[in-house]
């Protein structure tokens, strides 16, 4: 066993053979290094197929790794990532959340209830939601997880849910999905503990992907999970990265984490069931929302929105991005249906929660917090929770004006109410005074009330007084400082009151605020233009005009164009004065910036009045001011040509409903071509003209040469030298400077711009291809989506873009059923799809459908379905069709048991391309796996295409060689016309052509045949017949389903369940029914051969005439024999014997046959001995022989042996 | 949504059908003479109908009420007698917003009046003037998924002008006469001129006689901007001589060129269309002066899809002459695809 060392060789150094291999290796380096030319032949070309074939197949692979490059639309600060944390019940769902909010923000989150949003880096947010235990809220959350926190109770092993949840998130799109095994500590060996592991490893792989990412959580330490693989797991979610999904980045939604009931007290009061309007708050994600769009809210319905704004973040990024980690303060948490961020959600009540522990960092890190807890009291009256926020709001956006530069959209809202109350008193300081104490006391009194309802709510739950509520009512009493602080502020924002609708003018005030005299001067201004004084001065910042205003300039616009009618200007450069007043305006602005220029908030002023400079009357001419906009918006929208009266000057106004509908544009005063000063006023828009600098032939010539100007002509030995237009420069250099090095700067900068271009032509570009330029095309539009609107202010971004993802949004949506509110549930996750243009109609679908593979019953057509697709869950009636090879759409009874069918569907229009999965109930577990089936829309159509084959049977009443007369088929004679000229059929296989219909009886018809009929044929005509899909769209409400009963919602029953329910048996159909087939014997004629051809026929075959045998001749009969009573007894002893005999003899047979058996056995035995001796015997000599020869063969090796 | 009177009737239709929402115009001329709507616009209602599927329209009894719920684009085969009241262009303009979005590629033939002075002509199978008619046309349109974000904001040079004069059932040198009067403004800017003339004979004459010139200017970046003047209708109105047609077209060029822009005014609202229904990137167009049915169509398109247009003016530079002022619009599009194609 053990190897010997042995020696190893030595290499020689010195002497011939280590120079021989020294020369070796010098001269063969080269071609051994290179395969090809070392070995020539083994390169070459063996076969042009294979050489084609291997060729194709790289390719093919290259290609297959190419995805359609898509536009990047990710925003900059992104809104947090959904993780679902989901799984069966009992397996820790709720413990790993609370371990991993633990982990990123070190605060314990006792009850979850709604998404929890925690910043767990530095550019990072997280909202963990917990999935239940119900088919419906599965559903709803796979359509807006980022990731999925798949949680596994090992012991157990992977349950069914876990299963149908995985198989909706791949119809859905799949987002990304980390199962985690729990409960591995109750096993106690630790070989079956690792094979358990591994099966439900590979489990998972086979189901989502391989390789998918397994977490093992191996024990429970003090009912937490251990540190260190928290730690790890939450490392693993703040690392990971995501890929957009189709539906997702094509539409905008918000996962709600706070929800609020806005309906006036007073209505509820009237009518207990009311329709509610409720103000929904989330992150929003997705792509941009317009204002007043569509959306679905899974589990209620659709609604249009009445009104989207946004707030400050409530949990916001880190502003600075440090090195380090996040410090505690800004390691944040947000949960606001968690009573996290001020509220706990109880049954009846909402309870304000304020730790007490750490209360000076609170406030400092969230006035978010304060804006919460000021918006919501419990039972307060609507107004006075109105007004309360109202004053925190603007105290925020006070805070945030200055040091953000935004304006949140709250104040908007407070505008509407405030308006007419502000109107009257934008010039006057004591007014304003007035009001902000007005609105101050009104607050504290809501506040007091707040406090007294509380009180009393303790009182009543005085014996179920729990610590969490004791800790709330010293959170509540803790609570009364901060509000007492807002009062104390109040005073300060007095200037923010004072405000009108526009956030210029807010803007303005705000400086009057600090600039006194400024505000003097402001007020004189204004109060020239109350006067309607010429508007030189007034028309200022332009975006703030109020309607009068706007009045008042288009008059002026209209009295300079009659001013100027003569003049050669257009409409649109008549505006110019206006312009000139705003210039002179912002003149004036700026020196009131002089003052103080360190103002945070006129700076935001100034770059909001820049930014309508840039866009000054034009966006008025078009859309109206911004205020005019929102009041269209409160007049409910019945005036839509309202907001155009404003502004439209006053000719256009009388013809403006019944214009003429043209899209020429006609110019009313029109250039007179023939002067010379016209026409040179667009010399430049010709090739003639003068061209760009950096675009005429005469400067690029000029370029080049100083590019590739230096060159000796080798002929003549002249040198050419570039001439260099620094010669020129240096001239004018002692003029300017500074200005010449950045000239000369920015010239060798294009130079080496333009060179590298070039050289990128000649080398790079020729391989580029079109995969290439596509995506170097779709980055491009990406940093200009990014860089279009950035520098704009995000009041106006608002408007042009709609609300980016990522802003935390505030969406009103009126007219909501009360059970939202009355039975709401916040373990329910809320979801606001906002739905694109015209995905709010109903239509009938075309879609691809396979029956689930794992789903035990094929799916009938017209029994209701429940169908998850786009945001939506509702319950239609599907039929099912398959496509026969000419195009037609069959019916089908059943889907097939293993392939796609078609499936059409009325319900509401969705996008090609969309997955969806189908359910046959959501309340309870019927089924083992409950998803019936997945597919795909194809198709969307206002018709239906499907049809059934119809036969209708005829018979032949009168048969006239190929031509028959056939009844009972067709009833009149016009639906005999109708079906001229088409095929028919007998059962027998001859096919024929209705030709025409007879008189009488009504219905038949005259047909030919290609054979003559027998009266007992039958005749049909095969047909197809349309058939409709019942209009059937029932959205799943189970949101609006009692707390507790959230699962339990039914729809429509299928016609089995039904006679089930109600013990209806069905009567079959006799006719259908299987019954033994008897069949009647034919009987069959003798076969008549005429005489001529009998007599003719050859012996063989004449029929042979067997006549019947008649009676036998009385000759011929045997006559009965009669015995003597002597013969008699003769015969009887006869008898006897012959039966003695005959028994003797049986009983003979047997005994011998008994012997015998008895000699066989004896033989078998003598037999069997002998045979075994036999063995033995031979086995000795066969001994012996081996011996013998083992002998011999000893010997002779021996011999040999010896031998050597 | 709900409307007032007929201005903009073609634009209100039209965004319905795209966007899916329904439409209620009342007030339908209901102070005029002759209240309700006009032969043309049932006409147009007709074509709308054909080219799509499960439409719905209710008209009152006056006229004066329209109700549409509009259908699935399907597009196909559709063969229509446009109206003699408005030129085929009426029609085409708003077919043109929509072929692109149907189910099956569009293939329209329009018969009616092809030229008129009030709508924009079409190039043709058979001419046909007001007020007869008798014209054909033949549109054809291949289907997009998606259309890709639109950026025309350099409209470059003019490098040449092309142009039509017809004339039917008139002499043929009224066509000779219109070519000369308008080169001679045309040809003191750029030589590049070439003007076709186009007589048309029999039965591709139509029924009615009349004249007129189509002029387009193509710049070096392949924009093009387009005039065009049509003789007065047979017996309405002032005859016109052929002379100063020409001479009122060139005008018309000239002022179309000083508006500028990548595209010229009367499909200013087309390229805006265009722009709003593109994936949800920006976009960019430069264009002239809004005309006032552009500024009614950016309306209705904030009320339709709720896009605003970011309008920036640009003026032009001291020494620049380039004609007057442009207007640079931006917009990020409302990620519209169409829901009619099929896919297999």
């Amino acid at each position: 066993m053990e190897k010997k060392e042995q020696k190893r060789h030595q290499h020689k150094h010195s002497g011939p053979k280590a120079d021989k291999k020294n020369r070796k290796k010098e001269q063969g380096t080269e071609p051994e290094r290179d395969e090809r030319k070392r070995n020539p032949r083994a390169f070459s070309v063996q076969s042009a197929v294979r050489m084609a074939k291997t060729f194709h197949r790289t390719q093919d692979i290259k290609t297959k790794k190419h995805h359609i490059p898509l536009v990047d639309r990710t925003p900059l600060e992104p809104p947090p990532v959904v993780v679902v944390v989901m799984g069966p019940p009992k397996v820790g769902k709720s413990t790993l959340i609370r371990c991993l909010i633990k982990n990123y923000t070190r605060q314990k989150l006792s009850d979850i209830c709604g998404p929890v949003t925690i910043v767990s880096g530095k550019k990072r947010r997280l909202t963990f939601i917990e999935c239940n235990n119900d088919i419906n809220s599965m559903i709803d959350l796979a359509k807006v997880a980022d990731l999925v926190l798949m949680l596994i109770d090992a012991s157990f092993g992977f349950e069914m849910e876990t299963f149908e949840f995985l198989n909706i998130c791949q119809v859905h799109g799949f987002p990304r999905v980390m199962g985690v095994l729990t409960h591995l500590d109750t096993f106690k060996n630790n070989k079956t503990l690792s094979k358990t592991k591994k099966r439900l490893k590979h489990r998972f792989w086979t189901e989502v992907y391989q390789g998918a990412k397994l977490f093992y959580l191996s024990g429970m330490v003090y009912g937490e999970y251990q540190t260190q693989e928290v730690k790890n797991l939450g490392r693993f979610i703040s690392v990971m990265k995501f890929r957009p999904l189709v539906w997702r980045t094509s539409h905008p939604y918000v996962v709600a984490d706070r929800m609020e009931d806005l309906t006036d007290p007073e209505d509820i009061r009237l009518n207990p069931k009311c329709d509610r309007t409720v103000s929904l708050y989330g992150y929003l994600r997705g792509t941009f929302l317009k204002n007043k769009c569509q959306v679905h809210i899974p589990g209620v319905g659709d609604f249009s929105v009445a009104d989207v704004s946004f707030l400050p973040d409530p949990c916001p990024l880190p502003e600075v991005i440090k090195k380090r980690a996040l410090n505690v303060k800004e390691r944040l948490l947000y949960a606001p249906m968690a009573g996290v961020g001020g509220l706990v959600y109880d049954k009846d009540a909402v309870y304000i929660d304020m730790p007490s522990g750490h209360g000076s960092q609170q406030q400092e890190v969230r006035p978010t917090t304060e804006l919460v807890q000021s918006l919501i009291g419990t039972q307060a009256t609507l107004d006075a929770k109105m007004a309360a926020s109202k004053v925190s709001l603007t105290c925020l956006m006070f805070s945030v004006l200055i040091v953000r530069k935004q304006n949140p959209m709250e104040s908007r809202e407070w505008d509407e109410r405030a308006q007419r109350e502000r109107r009257r008193a934008v010039f006057a300081d004591e007014d304003d005074d007035d009001d902000d104490d007005d609105d101050g006391d009104g607050e504290q009194e809501s506040d007091e009330e707040e406090d007294e309802e509380e009180d009393d709510e303790e009182d009543e739950d005085e014996e179920g007084v729990t610590t969490l509520k004791k800790h709330d009512k010293t959170a509540a009493e803790t609570a009364a400082p901060p509000v007492k602080k807002q009062k104390c502020e109040v005073p300060m924002e007095m200037p923010a009151f004072a405000d009108s609708d526009d956030e210029l003018e807010k803007s303005e005030e705000d400086e009057s605020e600090e600039d006194e005299s400024e505000e003097e001067e402001e007020n004189e201004e204004n109060e020239e233009m109350e006067e309607g004084e010429p508007a030189k001065k007034s028309s200022g910042p332009d975006s703030g005009l109020c309607s009068e205003d706007d009045d008042e300039d288009e008059e002026e616009d209209s009295d300079t164009d009659e001013d100027g009618d003569g003049t050669v200007k257009s409409k649109m450069s008549s505006k110019h004065p206006e312009e000139e007043n705003i210039d002179t305006d912002d003149a004036e602005m700026e020196v009131q910036n002089g003052h103080n220029l360190e103002d945070l908030a006129q700076k935001a002023t100034e770059a909001y009045l820049r930014h309508q400079l840039a866009a000054p009357n034009l966006r008025k001419l078009v859309y109206g001011t911004v205020a005019e906009k929102e009041e269209d918006d409160s007049n409910d929208e019945e005036e839509l040509g309202g907001l155009f009266k404003v502004n439209r000057p006053e000719k256009s106004k009388k013809v403006r409903a019944d214009a003429m509908d043209c899209s020429r544009f006609q110019p009313d005063n029109s250039h007179d071509w023939d002067q010379e000063e016209v026409r040179s006023s667009i010399r430049d828009c010709f090739v003639t003209g003068k061209w760009e600098e950096d675009k005429d032939a005469a400067t690029l010539l000029k370029e080049d040469e100083e590019l590739y100007g230096d060159f000796e002509d080798l002929e003549t030995g002249q040198v050419h030298k570039a001439k260099t237009g620094n010669k020129d420069q240096a001239e004018e250099a002692p003029q300017v400077k500074l200005d010449d090095d950045e000239v000369q700067k920015n010239k060798r900068l294009e130079k080496k711009r333009r060179l590298k271009e070039r050289f990128d032509a000649q080398y790079d570009d020729g391989d580029a291809t079109y995969f290439d330029d596509l995506k170097e095309e779709m980055q491009k539009q990406a940093e200009l989506n990014r860089q279009e609107f950035e520098d704009v202010d995000d009041e106006i971004r608002v408007q042009y873009e709609g609300f980016r993802p990522g802003m935390y949004v505030r969406v009103e949506i009126p007219a909501l059923p009360c059970e939202f509110v009355t039975n709401f549930d916040p373990h329910y996750p809320i979801i606001l799809g906002g739905l694109g243009p015209s995905e709010g109609n109903v239509g009938y679908l075309q879609m691809r459908l396979k029956k689930h593979r794992w789903h035990n019953r094929i799916l009938k057509t017209r029994d209701p379905l429940i169908l998850s697709l786009g945001w939506r869950r509702f319950q239609t009636i599907p039929l099912y069709y398959i496509e026969d090879h000419n195009g037609r759409h069959r019916l089908l009874k059943y889907t097939p048991e293993h392939m796609h069918c078609g499936a059409t569907i009325w319900g509401p229009i969705t996008p090609q391309g969309t997955g969806f999965l189908a359910v046959q109930t959501v309340g309870g577990i019927k089924a083992s796996f409950r998803i019936a089936a997945t597919g795909v829309v194809l198709d969307l159509d206002k018709s239906v295409t499907i049809v059934k084959k119809l036969k209708l049977i005829g018979y032949p009443y009168k048969i006239f060689k190929n031509t028959s007369f056939i009844q009972g088929m067709f009833n009149t004679v016009l639906e005999v016309a109708k079906f001229e000229g088409a095929s028919i059929r007998t059962v027998s296989g001859i096919k024929g052509q209705i030709k025409k219909a007879l008189r009488t009886p009504p219905g038949a018809f005259r047909a030919t045949f290609e054979d003559r009929l027998l009266m007992s044929d039958i005749v049909f005509l095969r047909s197809w017949y349309p058939a409709s899909v019942p209009q059937l769209y029932n959205p799943v409400t189970s949101l609006l389903m009692p707390v507790g009963q959230k699962e339990t919602w039914a729809g429509m029953r299928t016609l089995g369940q039904l006679k089930h329910d109600l013990g209806i048996r069905n009567k079959p159909n006799q006719d259908s029914l299987y019954k033994p087939v008897v069949r009647q014997v034919r009987h069959f004629n003798p076969l008549h051969i005429p005489k001529e051809l009998q007599k003719a026929l050859p012996f063989k075959n004449k029929p042979k005439q067997m006549q019947a045998k008649g009676k036998t001749p009385r000759d011929l009969q045997r006559p009965a024999v009669v015995r003597e009573p002597h013969e008699k007894k003769v015969a009887a002893l006869l008898d006897a014997l012959s039966s003695v005999y005959a028994y003797k003899n049986k009983k003979a047979r047997a005994e011998q046959h008994a012997k015998h058996k008895e000699f066989l056995k004896q033989k078998e035995k003598q037999e069997a001995e002998r045979q075994k001796r036999m063995k033995e015997e031979r086995k000795k000599t066969y001994r012996a022989m081996g011996q013998k020869e083992k002998k011999k063969l000893k010997s002779s090796l021996k011999g040999a042996s010896k031998d050597n | 949504m709900e409307f007032e009177g007929c201005n903009c009737f073609r634009q209100r239709l039209v965004l319905s059908t795209l966007s899916g929402k329904r439409v209620k115009i009342r007030n339908i001329r209901s102070k005029d003479d002759n209240p309700g709507l006009r032969d043309f616009e049932a006409s147009f209602i007709r074509l709308l109908d054909k080219v799509t599927n499960g439409t719905r329209i209710e008209i009152n009894q006056t006229g004066t009420v329209l109700f549409y719920q509009p259908g699935l684009l399907y597009g196909g085969s559709v063969e229509h007698e446009c109206n003699v009241q408005r030129s085929i262009g009426y029609y085409l303009e708003a077919l043109l917003m929509l072929a692109p979005f149907m189910k099956t590629p569009l293939r329209a033939v329009l018969k009616g009046v092809t030229n008129d002075p009030t709508d924009p002509s079409v190039s043709v199978l058979k001419r046909g003037m007001a007020p007869a008619g008798g014209g054909e046309v033949l549109f054809t349109c291949p289907v997009r998924r998606s259309m890709k974000p639109v950026h025309l904001t350099e409209p470059g040079k003019i490098k040449r002008i092309r142009g039509t004069a017809f004339s039917v059932r008139v002499s043929p040198q009224m066509a000779n006469r219109i070519v000369d009067s308008a080169r001679s403004i045309l040809n003191k800017f750029i030589p590049d001129i070439y003007i076709y003339t186009d007589h048309m004979k029999g039965a591709s004459s139509g029924k009615s006689p009349g004249f007129g010139l189509t002029l387009v200017a193509e710049t070096v970046n392949g924009t093009f901007l387009g005039a065009e003047v049509v003789s007065t209708p047979q017996g309405q109105g002032d005859p016109v001589l052929p002379e100063d047609l020409g001479r009122n077209c060139a005008k018309l060029l000239l002022e179309e060129v000083y508006r500028g822009g990548c595209v010229d005014s009367t499909n200013q609202s087309l390229s805006l269309l265009y722009m709003t229904l593109g994936q949800q990137d920006v976009s960019k167009t430069l264009l002239g002066p809004l005309s006032p049915y552009t500024v009614e169509f950016l309306r209705h398109i904030r009320d339709f899809f709720q896009i605003m247009f970011k309008i920036e003016q640009q003026k032009p530079g001291e020494d620049e002459q380039k004609g007057g002022e442009k207007v640079l619009m931006t917009c990020v599009g409302a990620g519209y695809s169409n829901i009619n194609k099929t896919i297999k």
